[in-house]
C-alpha cells in the first residue's frame, strides 16, 4: 500500500485539480446537517478532521438513491417507446467519507454487483473513487469498533481507495487501488514520502483512536450473533422489542448496509415511468402477500427478521461479515429507542 | 425536513436531526413523503364542465366562467348562497386569504374547513375552554419530562414517532404511562395501564373512580399531567370538553393545566382554525351548508377532498346538486370528479408560507421546487377572480400577510419575526392565560346487555387510503391497502358465530340493521366491532340519523350496541 504525505495547505489545490476531472462531493452542512453536496470552491475543514462528523443520510443515496427511474414508457401508435435513464458518464470522488460508510458501501457492493449485477447500481459505483477520513475522535453515537466498521480502514478487511490520516497540519494519505493512485497521479509534487516518525506518528493516533472508541463498550456483538444463529433468543424478547418498533422504516433508511427496494410506476395518458424506492423490512406491507396473508404480520417477527439478517451468522458466512457498520445513525431514528445498540444489549440480557 | 433532489426531480427526504420536535425522527408516512412530488397524476391546466365531462380550458377561461357563475349566484340569490371551504392541507397565509376573500370579497359568513368532520371537535373543545385561542398548550419535547401521560388511542404514538419517541423516552426515565382504548387487546409495555374506555366514557370513569386502578387515581391529578389524542378521532366536543374539566376539576388548585396534545393526520389544523376558517357568526359549519333545504348553492372548495369527508348520505345528494362547485386541489380527487371548475394549485413542497403543529409551533415552509404545469397559487387565484368580481383583493406576499396575521389574530403576534421563523423549530405560540372555564356533562356509555356486541363507528386511520399523499406513494399504498367494506371482529367472537373471513353477517341495532362481510382483527378485543365511519350507507342503515353535537353543529355516530348473526 502506497503512503504519501499531503500538507493540509495543499488540500484545496489537490481538491481543485480533482474537480477537474472529476465531480467532487465533499460534506457540506445546510442549517447545520452534514450532506454530501458537489465541491464548489470551499470546503468545511472541521468535517474533514478525525473528529467522527457523519452525515445523517449515509451516501449509500450516490450509488443507490432512495428513488430511481429504472425505464420510462410512451405509447406511440399502437406501439411502445421504451427509455432507460442514461448512465452517468461523469466520475465521481466521495471526498470526507467516513470508514463505516465505506464499508457499508462495500456491504452494497456484495450485494448488488457479486450474484446479480444490477446495472444502475454498478454504473454509478464504476464511476465513483471513495476517498475516506480515518477518525480519531467517535461521535456520541459511534460503535463502529464492534462491527469492523472502523475507525480506521485496512486494506486486508476493505477494499478502499484513498484514506486520509488527520496528523494535525497534514493528512497521512493511504493508497490501495489504481482509482486512488490516479487521484495522487494527477500532481504527485503535492505529496512527499512518508518519514518514519510520521508513520510511527500514525500508528500512534490510530492506537489512541482505538481507546476512545472503546471507552464506552456499547455493543455485544459476538453474544446477540450466538443467540440469534442459535435461535434462543425467546420469543417474548422479539415482541417487546417489537411493541417499540414505530414501523417507520427510519433505520433501514439511514442504514449504510439497508439495501431493499420496492418498484412502483406512475404514468398518465400512455405515458409513465417505472421507478425503484427505498423499501423497509419494518413495513408490514413489505412482506404482505396478493392473498393478503402475510407470513411476518407481527412487528416482533418483523423485527426479528431484521436483526437475523444483519447478525445471523448465517449471513455473516454469505457476505463475509454482519450487516452493521457500528455508525450509530439507527440511534439517531429510531423513535423507540431500540437501535442496534439497544437491541444487542437486551438479546445479551436474554 | 429536507427534500432531496437530483437536480431534476424529488428523490428523497429526510429529517433534521437539530430540530427540536423530529430530532431526526419520522413516521413511515413522513419518510415517504416525497414520492407524490414524483407523480404524473398531478392536474396541470384548469378544467370547466361541459356537460358530463371536464375539459381543459386555460386560466383566463376558468376564471371569466368561474366569476360569471359566482355573479349569477350572488345577483340571484345573494352572498349567503355561497359557502367556501379552507383546508388543512394548505398554509396558514392561504387560509388566512380565503378568510379574508370569503368575508370581504363575497361576503358570506358560510365559512368553513374541511376538518368540520374529523378535527374540529377537538379545536372547538379547547377553543371553549381556553376562552378563545390556546396558542400553545405544550411542547412535544416536554412529553418526555411528564411524570403521567393519558394517551387516548394508540394509534396517537404509533403514527407519530416524534411523539412516541417522547413516550419511550418518559417511560425510560419511569413516568406512568396510561393507555385509554376501548379497541386495544393487549397493551404494549412501556403503558403501564390499559383503561378499556372510549373517550366519551373517559369523564365520568375519572369522576367516580371506582373503576379506576388506586395507582391511575392517584397518578392523573398530579402536577404535570400530559395528555394526548388524536383530534382526527374526537366525535364530539362535549366529550373532550368533560374530560378536561374532569381532569382539571380534580386537580389541586395550584397544579399547572395539563400539557395537552391534540394531534393530527393532516398537517395544519391548527394553523387553518387559527386562521379563521369557520363559520362567521351568521354563518354555516360545513355540515350545515350541506344540509337538505340549507340556503347554500355554490362551494369554493380549497385544497382539499371534501367529498371523501362527508360522513352523511344527504350530504352527498346535496354536494351534487350544487349549482356551482369550484375546487383548487393538487390531483384529481373526488370533490373534483364532481365539481364544475378545478383549479390546479401548487403542492406544499412547491409553496412558501407557515404551517402551525399540533403543539402550536409556527415552522416556514421553503418552495422545495416550481410549482408543476400551470398550477398558480391560491393567491393569485383568489386575486384575479376578485378582481373580476369588482372587487380589490391585493396580492400581498407571504410576510405581508404574516404581518396582517399578526396584527389580528392574538397568539399570532408573537409569530411576525422573520428572522425567529428562518430559525430550525420556528416559533412556539405562547400558553393561553385564560383559565378554564365552564362545565358539561356527558353521559356515559351504557353497559352492554348479554349476548350484545358494542359497534364502534370510527374514523380510522384506513380513512388515510383515501388521502393523496398515501394514493400516490407505493410504499404507502401498499402499507394502507385498500378499504373494503367489513366489520371487523375478534377471532374468538368469529369462531363463536362459526364466521370465516369474508363470510356475512347481519348486524342489527335498535335504528336499523345492515349486512357486511366479516373480517377477522385480533388487535379488537371481544364482543367489539369496528366498522369504519366513510362507509356511509352501511353506518346510515345501522345507526339511522347521525347524532348532532351542538358545540360543533356537526353530526357524528355514537357507538351502537348490536347484535350479529352469521347469514
Amino acid at each position: 500500500m502506497e503512503q504519501a504525505v499531503l500538507h493540509k495547505g495543499n488540500l484545496k489545490h489537490w481538491v481543485d485539480l480533482v474537480q477537474g476531472a472529476f465531480q467532487v462531493f465533499v460534506p457540506s452542512r445546510v442549517y447545520g446537517e452534514i450532506f454530501f453536496l458537489p465541491y464548489a470552491g470551499q470546503m468545511e475543514p472541521d468535517l474533514l478532521c478525525g473528529n467522527a462528523a457523519l452525515p445523517y443520510l449515509p451516501p449509500k443515496d450516490i450509488v443507490f438513491p432512495q428513488s430511481e427511474s429504472l425505464f420510462s414508457f410512451t405509447r406511440n401508435a399502437g406501439d411502445v417507446d421504451l427509455s432507460v435513464p442514461e448512465r452517468p458518464s461523469e466520475k465521481r470522488v466521495l471526498l470526507g467519507i467516513r470508514s463505516c460508510d465505506t464499508v457499508g458501501l462495500h456491504w452494497l457492493d456484495h450485494f448488488y454487483l457479486s450474484n446479480f449485477r444490477d446495472f444502475y447500481y454498478h454504473d454509478r459505483r464504476d464511476h465513483l473513487t471513495l476517498v475516506s477520513v480515518a477518525c480519531t475522535q467517535p461521535m456520541k453515537n459511534c460503535f463502529c469498533i464492534c462491527c469492523e466498521g472502523g475507525p480506521f480502514l485496512h486494506p486486508e478487511t476493505t477494499a478502499f481507495d484513498l484514506q486520509l490520516v488527520d496528523l494535525e497540519d497534514r493528512y497521512l494519505v493511504e493508497c490501495n487501488s489504481e482509482k486512488g493512485k490516479a487521484l495522487i497521479d494527477l500532481n504527485r509534487d503535492l505529496f512527499s514520502p512518508p518519514d518514519p516518525a510520521i508513520l510511527e506518528t500514525r500508528d500512534q493516533a490510530e492506537k489512541k483512536s482505538h481507546t476512545r472508541f472503546l471507552q464506552e463498550p456499547t455493543s455485544y456483538m459476538s453474544t446477540a450473533i450466538r443467540r440469534i444463529t442459535s435461535n434462543s433468543v425467546p420469543p417474548e424478547v422479539w415482541t417487546e422489542l417489537g411493541e417499540r418498533c414505530f414501523d417507520d422504516g427510519g433505520c433501514t433508511f439511514v442504514c449504510p448496509c439497508c439495501s431493499c427496494f420496492g418498484v412502483g410506476y406512475t404514468a398518465k395518458g400512455g405515458t409513465g415511468c417505472h421507478y425503484r424506492f427505498w423499501d423497509s423490512c419494518d413495513y408490514s406491507g413489505f412482506t404482505r402477500e396478493v392473498s393478503g396473508h402475510n407470513p411476518r404480520a407481527e412487528k416482533g417477527e418483523r423485527f426479528k427478521r431484521r436483526f437475523f439478517h444483519k447478525l445471523s451468522y448465517h449471513y455473516v458466512k454469505r457476505d463475509g461479515r454482519i450487516g452493521c457498520v457500528g455508525c450509530g445513525r439507527c440511534i439517531t431514528a429510531c423513535p423507540g429507542e431500540v437501535g442496534m445498540p439497544a437491541v444487542v444489549e437486551r438479546l445479551r440480557r436474554g | 425536513m429536507f427534500i432531496r433532489s437530483d437536480g431534476k426531480e424529488a428523490v428523497g427526504c429526510l429529517p433534521m436531526t437539530l430540530h427540536p420536535v423530529s430530532e431526526g425522527r419520522l413516521c413511515h408516512r413522513g419518510w415517504n413523503r416525497f414520492q407524490n412530488l414524483r407523480s404524473f397524476n398531478r392536474l396541470s391546466r384548469p378544467l370547466f364542465r361541459e356537460g358530463s365531462n371536464l375539459k381543459e380550458v386555460d386560466w383566463p377561461e376558468a376564471l371569466q366562467k368561474s366569476t360569471e357563475k359566482i355573479s349569477e349566484l350572488l345577483s340571484r340569490y345573494g352572498p349567503r348562497s355561497i359557502g367556501v371551504i379552507g383546508s388543512p392541507w394548505l398554509t396558514n397565509e392561504d387560509n388566512y386569504r380565503i378568510a379574508r376573500f370569503s368575508r370581504d370579497t363575497l361576503g358570506t359568513g358560510h365559512l368553513d374547513g374541511s376538518y368540520r368532520f374529523s378535527g374540529a371537535s377537538a379545536l372547538i373543545a379547547l377553543d371553549r375552554l381556553f376562552s378563545g385561542s390556546f396558542g400553545s398548550l405544550g411542547s412535544i419535547p416536554a412529553i418526555g419530562q411528564s411524570p403521567t401521560i393519558l394517551v387516548i388511542g394508540k394509534e396517537s404514538c404509533r403514527d407519530f414517532s416524534p411523539v412516541g419517541s417522547r413516550l419511550i423516552r418518559a417511560f425510560l426515565n419511569g413516568s406512568t404511562l396510561i393507555l385509554a382504548d376501548p379497541l386495544c387487546t393487549r397493551k404494549e409495555h412501556f403503558f403501564n395501564t390499559l383503561l378499556p374506555h372510549p373517550i366519551q366514557s373517559l369523564a365520568s370513569v375519572f369522576k367516580d373512580k371506582k373503576s379506576l386502578p388506586p395507582e391511575v387515581s392517584l397518578r392523573l391529578f398530579e402536577p404535570g399531567l400530559a395528555l394526548i389524542f388524536l383530534a382526527d378521532q374526537v366525535d364530539s366536543a362535549s366529550s373532550l370538553w368533560s374530560l378536561l374539566h374532569s381532569l382539571l376539576s380534580q386537580s389541586p388548585k395550584e397544579n399547572p393545566l395539563p400539557l395537552v396534545l391534540p394531534l393530527s393526520r393532516s398537517p395544519n389544523l391548527k394553523g387553518a382554525w387559527d386562521m379563521g376558517m369557520r363559520p362567521a357568526q351568521s354563518g354555516l359549519t360545513l355540515h350545515e351548508m350541506l344540509a337538505e333545504g340549507s340556503e347554500v348553492r355554490g362551494l369554493l372548495i380549497f385544497g382539499d377532498d371534501l367529498h371523501s369527508h362527508l360522513l352523511t348520505s344527504s350530504g352527498g345528494v346535496k354536494f351534487r346538486n350544487l349549482e356551482f362547485v369550484l375546487a383548487a386541489d393538487r390531483f384529481m380527487t373526488n370533490t373534483a370528479r364532481a365539481a364544475h371548475c378545478v383549479l390546479p394549485i401548487p403542492l406544499l413542497a412547491e409553496t412558501e408560507g407557515t404551517m402551525t403543529n399540533s403543539e402550536g409551533r409556527v415552522q416556514l415552509l421553503r418552495p422545495f421546487a416550481d410549482p408543476q404545469g400551470e398550477s398558480r397559487s391560491v393567491s393569485r387565484i383568489l386575486h384575479e377572480l376578485s378582481r373580476r368580481l369588482g372587487k380589490e383583493f391585493p396580492l400581498l406576499s407571504e410576510p405581508e400577510v404574516r404581518k396582517e396575521i399578526g396584527k389580528s389574530i392574538s397568539p399570532y403576534s408573537a409569530a411576525v419575526s422573520e428572522s425567529d421563523l428562518e430559525k430550525v423549530g420556528g416559533i412556539l405560540l405562547p400558553a393561553p392565560t385564560a383559565q378554564p372555564t365552564g362545565e358539561l356533562s356527558e353521559p356515559a356509555e351504557q353497559g352492554l346487555e348479554d349476548n350484545r356486541y358494542r359497534l364502534l363507528i370510527k374514523n380510522t386511520l384506513y380513512a388515510w387510503n383515501r388521502n393523496q399523499m398515501i394514493h400516490e406513494s407505493p410504499v404507502l399504498s401498499i402499507e394502507y391497502p385498500s378499504e373494503r367494506l367489513a366489520v371487523r371482529m375478534n377471532p374468538l367472537d368469529a369462531k363463536e358465530l362459526k364466521l370465516r373471513i369474508g363470510e356475512r353477517v347481519r348486524i342489527r341495532s335498535e335504528r336499523g340493521e345492515t349486512q357486511t362481510p366479516v373480517e377477522v382483527d385480533d388487535q379488537l378485543p371481544p364482543r367489539a366491532l369496528m366498522l369504519p365511519s366513510h362507509f356511509v350507507e352501511a353506518v346510515e342503515s345501522l345507526a339511522g340519523e347521525a347524532t348532532q353535537d351542538r358545540m360543533t353543529r356537526t353530526v357524528y355516530f355514537p357507538n351502537l350496541s348490536v347484535s350479529v348473526e352469521k347469514i
